[in-house]
């Protein structure tokens, strides 16, 4: 679990020192919008964070600089799924305010007539039924009822702590939990850690 | 960085290691390079992938990454089924998205173009895996499994049940059911062991089932012949059950999911000295026999009570989920033939049966097409429930104590009270031949000889079937004037066959009467003529034991005779 207060201080003196942290990683990324000709700032972190005015329409978002999506998502359902998913929050949120298409990617800083949607591979759009489902609980209560999970709580995430500590935020299983925004281990889909036989999926799945 | 990098990816490669051992990955799900199994990935190191990807799937459910075969399957069908299996959908159309051999294994949504596997391998190599478009010979799937339906079987377990490893998807039945395909804790990825067929016991609870040596017994196969276990690990008639006889998938006999077709041949695989001591195969080998082998595809379990369509199988006197070693005084039915369908004495159908006789009326009494008496006589009759129907003026006592009190030749333990089965005289011949009339060298499947040709010598073997219960020398020796002047002088100076003034089974009361038809007189016309002078084929009954008959014999006339 993340501590998103005692972040939310770092955070805005690690912005005014521009980004150093991440921008060795997020540069040449997918997510590098510094050299877009509709990022006039040519700045790196500026389309989804900014120290000042941030959004705060998403609890916990990190000083969130961009529009925040409305849309209503048909959310992923099967006949064997025990977690209880509700519309995307946290974080899962601020990546379909870019990925569900509805919402430009140059509606950044008080701006909502940007012009730049994703597409392709990047568009995931608002059914989310095709979808790993994200923004739920996933806890010990949870893998117990499905037999086939593992216990985020005691069980290694392989990044240094529990699945609970490295992959969840506040208990819930969100984007983030796969995807490592900022491409700090530039790990390919801007992964957390590699997907080859499929240690990404067996973290938490023990099948 | 550089550091914790090198952690991820050592993590990465640990964590399948690392996984308890009942893992997708240990299994031959696992198709990526590092699978156990021969049809695998040539590079493709995710697991995961062949059947799931995180985003864009095919909209089945659980993140589908792979095509509906979108094919139309032929489906599994029968007389008995209640459930309307559907075309497959739910889990089973995911499984047979690689299992019907259509789609190549390394067609997944996620990736551009297919998945390269070693040897060439594209689609599901032919073989068990393989299930084919053609699912008639294949467990029905993709069916609502209601309470209802539960009910309406009659030998299902309420789906509510199902909370266990066996479990239903939406209410429906799906291969899931039966199947996991991330873990093989067993074999085919099944939930549960087959040993004993506890899988099937899940839904399938038969009646009877729970005292049937086809469920009790610790037979073992002798290794001759065909082995009549082919499809399972298991060694013993208990281990193998349900499957001793049926196969969920391939199965030999589509209808009911045999292990072959034609249906005798699951019986006789075991039933032919192999498995079982007793060697039926031999006795259907014989010259007369309930011929098990002429037809097939005839019988039906949902066939009507009165056997319309002549046949004989093996399950027509048998019920596999019943059948065991349990002695019955006559009439009762014993255990080789309980839980079976029959025709009682009125004619009524009987499910199922409690008499032993009822099981042969099915056939033998009111049912069309059956071939005449193999003896011409003046009454003619070939219904043998009207033959033996306690009304009649005499009968051989297969439904009750006959009509006669009085018959001196009967040997112990037979008394004027004995009732008899009809197997006491239709049965294999032979003194260690197994019980009932599967076949035998003898017209009629008798269990003895029984010379019905005139003019034959008299012997005890040419008439043991009677003699075995009535006493030669009782009958063709007693000194009183009836055992001189009849029986003697028929059967032995005469040579004339008990069957000629005899018949065996009874005369119908709607045919016969208590004059001319007492002690089952009814001549046999081929040896028996009438009368010339009063033009009478006649027996009439004096009482104690005093008679005259009309007839001309052997060129003798009775005009009448008296004894
Ligand atoms: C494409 C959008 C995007 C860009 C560009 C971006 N971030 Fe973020 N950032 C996020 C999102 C979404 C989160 C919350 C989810 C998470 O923590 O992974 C986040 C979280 C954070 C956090 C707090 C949580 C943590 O991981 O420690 C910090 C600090 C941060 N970003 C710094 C930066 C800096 C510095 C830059 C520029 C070099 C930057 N981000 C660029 C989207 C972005
Ligand atoms: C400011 C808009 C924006 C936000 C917010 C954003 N993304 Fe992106 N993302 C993009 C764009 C634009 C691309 C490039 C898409 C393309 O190539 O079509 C992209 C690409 C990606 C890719 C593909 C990377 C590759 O190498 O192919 C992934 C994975 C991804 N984003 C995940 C996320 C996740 C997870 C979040 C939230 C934690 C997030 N994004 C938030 C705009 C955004
Ligand atoms: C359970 C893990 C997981 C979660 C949760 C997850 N993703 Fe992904 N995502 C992946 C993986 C793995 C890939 C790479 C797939 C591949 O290469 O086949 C991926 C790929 C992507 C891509 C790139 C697709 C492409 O074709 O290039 C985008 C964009 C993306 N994810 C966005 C998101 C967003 C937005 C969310 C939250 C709504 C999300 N992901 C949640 C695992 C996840
Ligand atoms: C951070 C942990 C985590 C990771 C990593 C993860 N999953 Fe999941 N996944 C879950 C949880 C928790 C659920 C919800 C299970 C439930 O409620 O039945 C889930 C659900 C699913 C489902 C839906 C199951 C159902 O019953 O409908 C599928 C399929 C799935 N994951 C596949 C994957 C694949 C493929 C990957 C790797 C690309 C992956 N997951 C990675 C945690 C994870």
């Amino acid at each position: 679990m993340k501590h998103a207060k005692f972040v939310t201080f770092l955070f805005s003196g690690l912005l005014m020192l521009n980004g150093l942290l991440f921008s060795q990683t997020i540069s040449g990324s997918a997510h590098d919008f510094s050299n877009e000709t509709w990022n006039t700032t040519g700045e790196l972190c500026i389309v989804c964070h900014t120290p000042h005015h941030a959004d705060v329409t998403v609890g916990d978002a990190p000083l969130w600089n961009h529009d925040v999506t409305a849309a209503n998502f048909t959310l992923y359902n099967s006949a064997t799924l025990d977690a209880t998913v509700g519309q995307p929050d946290g974080s899962s949120k601020l990546c379909l305010s870019c990925h569900d298409g509805t919402v430009a990617v140059d509606n950044f800083g008080g701006q909502t007539n940007g012009t730049q949607f994703v597409s392709g591979g990047g568009l995931i759009g608002t059914d989310l039924n095709d979808d790993h489902p994200v923004s739920f609980v996933y806890d010990a209560t949870l893998a117990g009822n499905d037999g086939g999970l593992f216990d985020p709580t005691t069980t290694n995430s392989g990044l240094g702590g529990t699945i609970d500590e490295d992959m969840l935020f506040n208990g819930k299983l969100q984007c983030a939990s796969c995807h490592d925004v900022h491409n700090s281990s530039g790990i390919a889909k801007l992964l957390i850690k590699p997907n080859s036989a499929s240690a990404l999926c067996l973290t938490c799945h023990s099948k | 960085m550089n550091l914790s990098r090198i952690m991820i990816i050592l993590a990465g490669l640990l964590i399948p290691l690392l996984l308890p051992a009942q893992s997708v990955v240990n299994t031959v799900h696992n198709l990526s390079v590092s699978g156990p199994g021969t049809v695998k990935a040539a590079g493709e190191s995710e697991i995961c992938i062949f059947c799931h990807t995180p985003h864009r799937s095919h909209p089945q459910s659980p993140l589908w990454n792979r095509n509906d075969p979108g094919l139309n399957y032929t489906l599994y069908n029968s007389s008995t089924t209640q459930a309307a299996p559907g075309q497959p959908d739910g889990a089973a159309i995911l499984c047979l998205s690689c299992h019907d051999g259509t789609i190549a294994l390394g067609e997944v949504l996620s990736r551009p173009s297919p998945i390269p596997f070693v040897n060439g391998v594209t689609v599901m190599p032919p073989g068990n895996a393989n299930l084919s478009t053609d699912l008639s010979d294949d467990h029905p799937v993709s069916f609502h499994y209601s309470a209802t339906l539960a009910a309406e079987d009659g030998e299902l377990a309420d789906p509510a049940t199902l909370t266990g490893p066996v479990r239903l998807e939406n209410e429906q039945l799906q291969c899931t059911a039966c199947h996991d395909p991330h873990r093989n804790p067993f074999s085919d990825f099944l939930t549960v062991s087959t040993l004993q067929s506890e899988l099937c016991a899940y839904c399938h609870q038969k009646d009877y089932w729970d005292n049937t040596s086809h469920k009790l017994s610790p037979a073992t196969w002798n290794g001759a012949g065909n082995d009549p276990w082919f499809h399972t690990p298991y060694s013993t008639v208990s281990d193998n059950a349900c499957e001793n006889c049926h196969r969920p998938h391939s199965a030999g006999g589509h209808l009911r999911l045999m292990n072959h077709f034609p249906e005798e041949d699951n019986c006789l695989d075991c039933h032919n000295g192999n498995v079982a001591a007793e060697d039926i195969q031999m006795q259907l080998g014989k010259q007369y026999t309930h011929d098990v082998y002429s037809r097939s595809g005839v019988h039906d379990p949902e066939e009507p009570g009165v056997v319309e369509v002549r046949h004989a199988e093996c399950e027509d006197c048998h019920n596999p989920h019943a059948s065991r070693e349990l002695p019955a005084p006559a009439p009762n039915a014993n255990g080789f033939i309980e839980g079976v369908r029959g025709v009682n004495s009125a004619g009524v159908a009987v499910d199922p049966i409690q008499y032993q006789y009822e099981l042969c009326y099915r056939c033998h009494a009111d049912s069309p097409d059956k071939p005449a008496s193999p003896t011409s006589r003046q009454i003619e009759q070939n219904n043998v429930r009207l033959e033996f129907d306690i009304g009649n003026p005499s009968y051989h006592p297969i439904e009750a104590a006959g009509q006669n009190n009085n018959v001196p030749s009967l040997l112990p333990p037979y008394t004027e009270a004995s009732i008899i089965f009809c197997s006491d005289c239709h049965a294999s011949d032979g003194s260690a031949a197994p019980a009932g009339p599967h076949g035998s060298i003898y017209p009629q499947i008798l269990k003895f000889q029984y010379e019905t040709a005139d003019f034959t010598v008299e012997s005890y073997q040419a008439y043991r079937l009677c003699y075995e219960c009535h006493d030669r020398q009782t009958i063709i020796f007693s000194a009183g004037s009836f055992g001189q002047r009849v029986h003697r002088q028929h059967i032995v100076n005469e040579d004339t066959p008990c069957n000629a003034c005899h018949d065996p089974h009874g005369i119908s009361s709607l045919q016969g009467n208590a004059t001319n038809n007492t002690h089952l007189i009814n001549f046999a016309i081929t040896i028996v003529s009438p009368d010339p002078a009063s033009g009478r084929l006649e027996f009439e009954d004096l009482g104690n034991v005093r008679g005259r008959c009309y007839l001309t014999c052997h060129g003798v006339q009775h005009s009448p005779e008296f004894y």
